[in-house]
């Protein structure tokens, strides 16, 4: 599809630069030096019997969703014009994701949690603003459990006319209507497609 | 007469080939049988006449006239045809050379007289007349006189006959007596020449272009035409450069490529085209963007093939060059195709060389020097500025190192500019090209010297005089300044800044010289070296002196470079290895080891290691400063373990006793042991290639005893001077398997070392990492010796003795872990040849295996089953085996068998974790013998079935773990030299498992309901540690059972229940992946089971059940993708409402399985 580009020169983060979970204990060195180290320095040092195996579910303690997840889930939307993610255009901010209660605080695990996304555009008078928090808006839906009720705005300032388009984003009504629409239905498919 | 009269005309009438074929043989015949009698010959050639006649008949007349005009042409086509068929058969000596010229004559007049039928069949004749034996070299003048009368009306012949006649224009001008012939008849005038491009002007089929090309080339190389002629041959073939192809649909097997080759071919066929070569390709690159990269490469090889190719360089390529040089220099100055750049890199470097003479003969040093000159001049001034820093300094360095004598010539004012800049460096990245530019001539230098052998003999007389001056104060006066100016504080480009001083330094220790005897030695003086040395080794150990505070980035880009610099200095330097361990040696000591700080035991970790990689990944290079010194491949490994046992133990106790709580200081020096072993293995498994790790020892000699005399720092007095006749280490030359023997040798007395200290008594610094790591390098380094050598060294005895020198084995009074920890090292890496002695009556083995003792700790008891599968498993009875040895491990299977019946058969266990921990022994004991497939194994089934179904919790656990038997055990590997038939696990699941799969079926007539239980955890645990191939015979039964498991867990406990649930669910899963077709009729119970197993465990916390949610999730997302949408669209509605919820799991693993599976799952009925 060729047009102009409403932001021609956004800027961009490196994926490097990105929020993202800090992984437990201090960082593996990849040096030249390294090629034995898994022999040599193991992960699990007992190699025999059946405590080396049992080790492998690490990652499997408890862990709430946080602002974190729910940012994982939309930073990696492509962009509607520009071949980078809304995380690398910082469309997507990790504090302007709010759960509100947090559900690791939540007694029972069916009660009812609103996630609130706060979108800034890369310039305040983008007419794809709309598309974006659609997309942002179905991401969330498809992968969060029905409890949670999704809000999604533009946040305060970032765009001209924000009042029009959070009214958009939160009529239901609009929202199915709008996916109805074949082509819009296929730009958020696009969108989504980086999606892991 | 009639009889050929007949035959052509059965062939003009016949439209079959093999018919045709076979016409032409018997008038062939007919003509060899009558010896070519004239009459014969006369005969077969007035055989035609009838179809003839018309051929003198006006040829336009003929054209206009009606169809049967036509009809006469193919006619007589034929007919001609029919000759020259019966001349393609015909033996080649028949005919006498006045039939020969006679029939030249007759078909060379065709050429004259009728282009419409007579073409094709006459240059087919006139091929084969030329291939008679009797063709005389004047016929080949005649004959190209005669087809060249054709003329024009050449082009208006089909390809295919055209081809036909560029072949017998090669063909009669490559034959040399032919074409003295022409010479001598046409002089340097060639006038046959210009009738040919006359007629062959035109063409334009790829494949005779190809043809044609050649016969221009030859024309030009051999048949020496004078100028105007030789400039008409080259406006024919320069018309058609850059050559390409249309794509076709029809392939014809040429491509552009053959095309633009023979083209090429054509200009660089000889030096006499120079002067219209050059000029031309130079204007063709010189039109700027018009040109494209495919074509420009064209013309920069056609130029490189010129220069190559001419002879007399002086009188030919030499008044080009400076035209060459003007019009290429921008293609590498301001061009951004690194193919271009290359090939008029390529064409620069051609010209160096071609200037230089070849290896016999030189040529006058004036050409090389102006042309080094002329690039000087422009790139010189192009080095002060940053933008074409790069590209100036690849200009002077392609022609600079093209030969030695350039670069004897010009390296030292090539060196002094880019000295002059670096000391006004206008950037980072100025002074970062600068020297990348230096290092480069460095490494070019390295090549040139190592190549000197294959060039000139002045070559190497002008290295041994190199002035060295310039060469010798590099690191004083370039990278000594840099580096100080850099290190303090860098920055990013600053850091690329300093791995290009890394690298300049490694460079410059490794360039050599020749000393007047011609002997290579090193530039650089041993102090110099030295310094180098620890400059580079400040950077690696400062890790060590700073604290947490003063590092905060995790970069260690430049400590990597240093890392690999320092291995290349001392490769070359070997002192400076010695410096290097003598210098962390002393970092290491001077800090308190008794309770380090993480961080402190990071930095000794990476000191560590990177000492190691730096000594031991590469076999060191004979080459020194120092003649005096001996060397010795093994000196730097020598260096390293004697350094290592030196400073260890770190602190005389270590202060994590298990391996849990993390690697001690101590563990890490066992661990650089462990490493530096792994690494010098393969270094020398890279430099002398597999054969010299595998070649066998030439004798047996007991090291073990060889030990027992030497001194306990016998590497330390080793390390002092390698060359000692009382090294107890033959003198060693450049010997693969000799080096690899010896480095087993030192490895084996390091083993021996530490096993002594561990075994010493005194727990003190041997913690259960570091025992770890002692028995792996143990382990490696008995494998890695031979059957003979296992057996002369006795190590099957060591296993138990520790190399103690004590009468009595060790291991009978301490059944500790320590003791079976070193233990298992040793018997983990031996040979069965090796481990013969073990299995007497009462001995080693039997002791081992059989019996029950306490265990402290599961450790114990992982080990004990280590051992005890490894001594089951490497029995290898050989015919002389006495029988009471055989009888040994069935005593041994048999004990276990009866101990598992008694110990199940007690109703109220005393202590289930002895039971299990024995059970393990057991059950590792019999995997150990099933991996050989010892028949005695299949005795135990029936004791193991029942034993598995007795009624009691004891009989619960055996039947949830006999998937041991299976399970993949790291120590029965080839590697290990474990015995392991190919089909052995098949072999086992069809004994153990099979016979239970009716039986383990709900509802089984023959069963009461726990029997089939414990049947089915059986089943279950064998084929969850089984591969697919293993049970995939048998997935009807087993997708039943599999159900049955997701359902079902009454009459188990708690943990056997769950135990059995994942494994149905992996056993799924890994179905899933592999045949999903078998699970088409149990969707409902598959999908149904997951969703239960997932909603009955969401609500409960623990490992188990997370990895069962984990698992249930894996399952149920593999269903959509496998399985049409109509078996799966009715169960869709309820598991997206289940995977809904489970997305909010409180696992995040199990979210990110649930997520993945929702996806898959929504495109069900879309």
């Amino acid at each position: 599809m060729e047009r102009d580009l409403e932001n021609a020169n956004p800027t961009i983060l490196n994926v490097s630069q990105l929020p993202s979970r800090q992984r437990k204990g201090p960082v593996t060195r990849h040096g030249p030096d390294s090629k034995c180290d898994s022999i040599v320095f193991p992960q699990h040092p007992w190699p025999f019997g059946s405590s080396s195996s049992s080790d492998e579910g690490d990652d499997d303690g408890e862990d709430h969703v946080d602002a974190q997840d729910i940012y994982d889930l939309i930073s990696t939307i492509s962009d509607p014009e520009h071949p980078h993610t809304l995380g690398q255009l910082s469309v997507v901010r990790l504090p302007d994701i709010h759960l509100d209660p947090s559900p690791a605080v939540l007694p029972d695990p069916d009660a009812l949690v609103t996630v609130l996304v706060e979108l800034t555009p890369t310039i305040n008078h983008c007419s794809l603003a709309t598309v974006i928090g659609l997309a942002v808006r179905c991401r969330l839906e498809q992968t969060l459990p029905p409890n949670y009720r999704v809000d999604v705005r533009m946040k305060d300032g970032s765009h001209a006319q924000d009042d029009q388009v959070n009214k958009q984003l939160g009529d239901k009504e609009r929202v199915a209507a709008a996916l109805e629409n074949d082509t819009l239905q296929r730009m958020v498919d696009k969108m989504l497609e980086t999606c892991a | 007469m009639a009889q050929f009269k007949q035959w052509a005309l059965e062939y003009v009438l016949s439209d079959d080939e093999p018919a045709q074929l076979e016409i032409t043989k018997k008038a062939a015949k007919e003509i060899e049988s009558s010896r070519a009698s004239s009459t014969v010959v006369g005969n077969w050639a007035a055989s035609v006449q009838q179809w003839m006649t018309p051929a003198n008949a006006d040829d336009d007349k003929m054209e206009d006239e009606d169809e049967g005009g036509s009809g006469d042409i193919i006619a007589r086509a034929k007919a001609l045809g029919f000759l020259a068929g019966t001349l393609e058969v015909l033996y080649k000596s028949v005919l006498r050379s006045d039939q020969v010229l006679r029939l030249i004559g007759f078909f060379g007049a065709m050429f004259s007289y009728d282009h419409k039928a007579g073409i094709t069949a006459s240059a087919k004749a006139l091929r084969q007349l030329y291939a008679m034996k009797n063709f005389k070299p004047s016929m080949g003048i005649k004959i190209l006189e005669d087809v060249c009368k054709i003329k024009e009306d050449f082009r208006l012949q089909i390809a295919v006959t055209r081809l036909e006649i560029y072949e017998l224009f090669l063909s009669l001008i490559q034959d040399p007596a032919v074409s003295s012939e022409l010479k001598h008849k046409y002089g340097s005038s060639c006038g046959f020449v210009v009738d040919l491009l006359q007629v062959c002007q035109n063409e334009r089929d790829p494949r005779n272009l190809m043809v044609w090309f050649k016969i221009l080339a030859l024309l030009i190389k051999d048949y020496d035409p004078s100028a105007e002629v030789t400039k008409e041959l080259f406006k024919v073939f320069s018309a058609y450069f850059p050559i390409s192809l249309r794509s076709s649909a029809t392939p014809i097997g040429i491509t552009a490529e053959d095309l633009k080759e023979v083209v090429r071919g054509c200009f660089s066929a000889h030096q006499r085209v120079a002067d219209h070569a050059f000029p031309f390709l130079i204007q063709k690159l010189d039109q700027g963007d018009a040109v494209t990269v495919a074509v420009k490469l064209d013309i920069l090889k056609t130029i490189q093939a010129c220069i190559e190719q001419y002879k007399n360089p002086q009188a030919t390529v030499v008044p080009h060059v400076e035209k060459i040089w003007n019009s290429l220099k921008y293609e590498v100055r301001n061009g951004e195709v690194k193919e271009t750049i290359d090939a008029t890199l390529d064409v620069l470097r051609t010209i160096a060389r071609k200037l230089d003479g070849t290896k016999t003969y030189k040529l006058d040093v004036s050409l090389l020097k102006s042309y080094v000159d002329l690039v000087s001049r422009d790139c010189r001034d192009d080095l002060a500025n940053p933008t074409y820093t790069k590209q100036a300094g690849l200009l002077l360095m392609t022609v600079i190192s093209a030969n030695i004598r350039a670069y004897v010539l010009y390296n030292a004012s090539f060196i002094d500019t880019i000295r002059q800049n670096l000391r006004q460096p206008k950037s980072p990245s100025h002074t970062r090209d600068l020297l990348l530019l230096l290092n480069s001539l460095l490494k070019t230098r390295m090549e040139l010297f190592r190549d000197r052998q294959q060039a000139h003999s002045e070559d190497e007389e002008s290295l041994k005089a190199e002035s060295r001056t310039h060469l010798d104060t590099l690191f004083h006066d370039v990278y000594l300044p840099v580096w100080t100016d850099k290190i303090k504080e860098p920055v990013s480009e600053e850091k690329d800044v300093l791995k290009q001083v890394i690298q300049g330094l490694a460079l410059l220790v490794s360039q050599q010289v020749l000393q007047p005897d011609g002997t290579p030695t090193l530039l650089c003086s041993g102090s110099v070296c030295s310094e180098i040395c620890s400059l580079l080794t400040s950077t690696i150990t400062k890790g060590l002196t700073l604290s947490p505070n003063d590092t905060s980035e995790d970069d260690t880009a430049v400590e990597d470079e240093a890392v690999l610099g320092l291995r290349t200095v001392v490769m070359n330097y070997a002192e400076g290895y010695r410096e290097l361990a003598s210098r962390i040696k002393a970092g290491i000591k001077s800090r308190d080891w008794a309770k380090p700080s993480q961080y402190s035991l990071d930095a000794l970790k990476d000191l560590l290691s990177r000492f190691t990689f730096i000594g031991c990944s590469e076999v060191p290079s004979s080459i020194t400063t120092d003649t005096q010194t001996q060397f010795s491949p093994l000196q730097h490994f020598i260096t390293l373990t004697a350094s290592l046992l030196e400073i260890f133990p770190l602190s005389p106790n270590s202060e994590s006793i298990r391996a849990d709580d993390g690697a001690s200081a101590n563990s890490h020096v066992i661990s650089s042991l462990h490493a530096s072993v792994i690494w010098f293995r393969d270094a020398c498994e890279a430099k002398y290639g597999k054969s010299a790790l595998t070649s066998n020892s030439p004798d047996n000699k007991d090291w073990v005893d060889e030990f027992k005399e030497l001194p306990e720092d016998w590497l330390l007095q080793i390390q002092r001077d390698i060359a000692a006749p009382n090294a107890g280490l033959t003198p060693l030359k450049e010997n693969g398997s000799e080096v690899y023997r010896q480095f087993l040798k030192l490895g084996l007395f390091v083993v021996r070392f530490l096993y002594r200290s561990a075994s010493a008594g005194v727990r003190g610094p041997w913690d259960e990492t570091a025992l770890v790591q002692l028995s792996q390098m143990a382990a490696l380094v008995v494998s890695s010796l031979d059957e003979k050598l296992q057996v002369s060294c006795n190590l099957a005895y060591q296993a138990f003795n520790f190399f103690r020198g004590t009468t009595g084995p060790l291991l009978e009074t301490r059944s500790d872990l320590l003791g079976a920890l070193l233990t298992l090292g040793i018997l983990q890496g031996l040979r069965p040849g090796a481990m013969a002695g073990l299995y007497n009556p009462g001995g080693f083995a039997e002791r081992f295996t059989s019996g029950t003792p306490t265990f402290n700790t599961s450790r114990e008891s992982d080990i004990r089953a280590a051992i005890g599968a490894i001594l089951a498993n490497k029995f290898k009875p050989e015919a002389s085996t006495p029988v009471q040895e055989l009888e040994v491990l069935k005593r041994v299977l048999d004990f276990w068998g009866d101990w598992l019946k008694k110990e199940t058969a007690a109703p109220s266990p005393a202590d289930p974790a002895a039971f299990r921990a024995h059970s393990t022994t057991a059950l590792s004991v019999i995997a150990g013998a099933a991996a050989r497939q010892d028949p005695h194994v299949l005795t135990l089934i029936p004791v193991l079935h029942q034993a598995a179904s007795t009624p009691t919790p004891n009989g619960e656990i055996l039947a949830a773990s006999l998937g041991l038997i299976v399970k993949q055990n790291p120590l029965l590997t080839p590697e290990n030299h474990a015995i392991i038939r190919r089909f052995h696990k098949q072999w086992t699941y069809a004994h153990l498992a099979k016979p239970l799969l009716q039986p383990a079926q709900p509802g089984s007539p023959n069963n009461d309901p726990l029997t089939a239980t414990r049947y089915r955890v059986a089943v279950l645990s064998i084929v969850a540690n089984g591969p697919f191939t293993v049970y995939q015979d048998d997935l009807a039964p087993l997708i039943r059972l599999l159900v049955t498991a997701l359902t079902q867990r009454a009459g188990l406990s708690d943990e056997t229940a769950w135990a059995q649930t994942v494994a149905a669910l992996e056993v799924l899963v890994e179905v899933l992946a592999s045949e999903p077709d078998a699970l088409t009729g149990h969707l409902r119970a598959v999908i149904g089971g997951a969703t239960g197993v997932y909603q009955e465990c969401a609500a409960q916390q623990g490992a188990v059940r997370t990895l069962c949610r984990r698992l249930a999730l894996q399952v149920l997302g593999g269903i959509p993708g496998r399985f049409e949408e109509r078996h799966v669209r009715a169960y869709a509605p309820p598991t997206q409402r289940i995977l809904a919820v489970a997305c909010g799991d409180s696992v995040r693993r199990v979210r990110e399985v649930a997520r993945a599976t929702r996806g898959s799952w929504a495109k069900v009925g879309l």
